[in-house]
């Protein structure tokens, strides 16, 4: 997660909107996606371990394709300054 | 209270031309200053039941005035200032009236962020508000015209003021600005109701104004909660539709229609939000203002 990000959010159903407090853009999710960002707050991780804490009750084919799919996450929220490599 | 109906034809144009007319609207006090003829016209024929702030404190500092030169002789305009300032380039000055009404705009866009701002007409019945986001062009104003004409209150038909604490919606009912097409429609739709005379050539083509109904500036102290979220879209020869829009949906086109949505930052986004679990939202589409109003008349407030 970007330093100092606060991801305020609401949600409705499986549809949420953050507030990066970065840029002050508010952006459009889907539930995945803030668990994928709520997970990221707890601390820094790798695909692996992201893959382990959300993959959990998958089924095995879902489960192999995770990793691309955390990776392609990963990459559209660092275009929108929510996440950084580090 | 005194209203500017009170005063005389004279009496106003004295005020205007010389310390200022300081207009209620809303929550606002506009300190309008002018020694043009038709913005004299169009205030005295629009704001005549609105009342008149003898405080002597102003939200607003307004003034139009006609520049010098030769060319007022051929080509007369009237030129805006706000506070000293000169931000836009002069117009003819038969629009005097239409450019107060868009400055007046701007004043409060610009500067009352006490408020998220949202470009949306907004009525109500009932208790219950209306918010009618859209694009120049969607027949919003019109619909907002319409209804106000057949016993909504008119809020607002351009700037939906949401409180960012209680996120209640604060009426500045005002003139509702008309277009086009749209004015010879709503004079017969509306035919006891008051219009300005057309201004032609203008930046949003031919415009003109309908006096807003005085029931609903005499309720302009009274807030109101939204229920509904709708984006009008007039399509000619086109029945009737509703198609919902989910709440995050909805809560990303009204965030894209704030003046000041950035600039509220969180405290914005949580109002929006909260808004935004009180609301049923949809697309509507219309071509007839009978049917667009009895589907409003019908419309039922979702239970929370």
């Amino acid at each position: 997660m970007t330093p100092g990000q606060q991801l305020a959010h609401r949600g409705w159903q499986d549809e949420f909107v953050v507030y990066n407090n970065l840029s002050g853009d508010t952006h459009l999710i889907d539930g995945d996606t803030l668990a994928l960002l709520t997970q990221l707050r707890l601390a820094p991780a790798t695909v692996g371990s992201l893959t382990q804490a959300l993959g959990a009750g998958l089924p095995p084919d879902d489960l192999a394709a995770l990793p691309d799919t955390l990776d392609a996450m990963l990459d559209s929220l660092q275009h929108l300054y929510l996440v950084e490599p580090c | 209270m005194l209203t500017v109906g009170a005063l005389t034809h004279r009496e106003l144009a004295a005020r205007l031309a010389g310390p200022g007319l300081f207009l209620r609207t809303g929550p606002f006090t506009n300190c309008i200053r002018s020694n043009i003829s038709y913005l004299v016209d169009g205030v005295a024929q629009m704001y005549g039941q609105y009342a008149i702030d003898e405080s002597g404190f102003a939200d607003f500092h307004v003034q139009f005035r006609q520049p010098g030169g030769w060319r007022r002789w051929f080509r007369p305009q009237v030129r805006f200032d706000h506070d000293g300032l000169t931000p836009f380039e002069p117009l003819p000055v038969d629009q005097a009236f239409p450019m107060l009404e868009w400055m007046l705009n701007y004043c409060v866009s610009s500067r009352a962020h006490g408020y998220l701002i949202i470009h949306a007409a907004v009525v109500e019945k009932n208790g219950h508000a209306v918010i009618l986001p859209a694009p120049p062009g969607s027949g919003k104003s019109t619909l907002c015209a319409a209804l106000v004409s057949r016993g909504w209150r008119l809020l607002s038909d351009e700037l939906t003021l949401i409180g960012l604490d209680d996120q209640q919606l604060t009426p500045l009912p005002r003139p509702v600005s008309l277009k086009n097409a749209s004015i010879p429609i709503m004079q017969a739709y509306a035919p006891s109701a008051s219009f300005t005379r057309s201004a032609t050539d203008t930046a949003k083509g031919t415009v003109a104004h309908m006096r807003a109904p005085d029931v609903s500036v005499e309720r302009a102290a009274e807030p109101a909660r939204a229920a509904w979220v709708v984006f009008p879209r007039y399509q000619a020869d086109a029945p009737v539709t509703i198609d919902p829009i989910t709440p995050a949906r909805a809560f990303m086109r009204v965030a894209e229609n704030a003046f000041n949505f950035s600039l509220t930052g969180e405290r914005g986004f949580h109002a929006l939000g909260q808004v935004m679990d009180g609301c049923t939202s949809f697309d509507f589409t219309y071509s007839k203002l009978d049917e667009a109003i009895a589907l409003f008349d019908n419309l039922r407030v979702a239970p929370r």
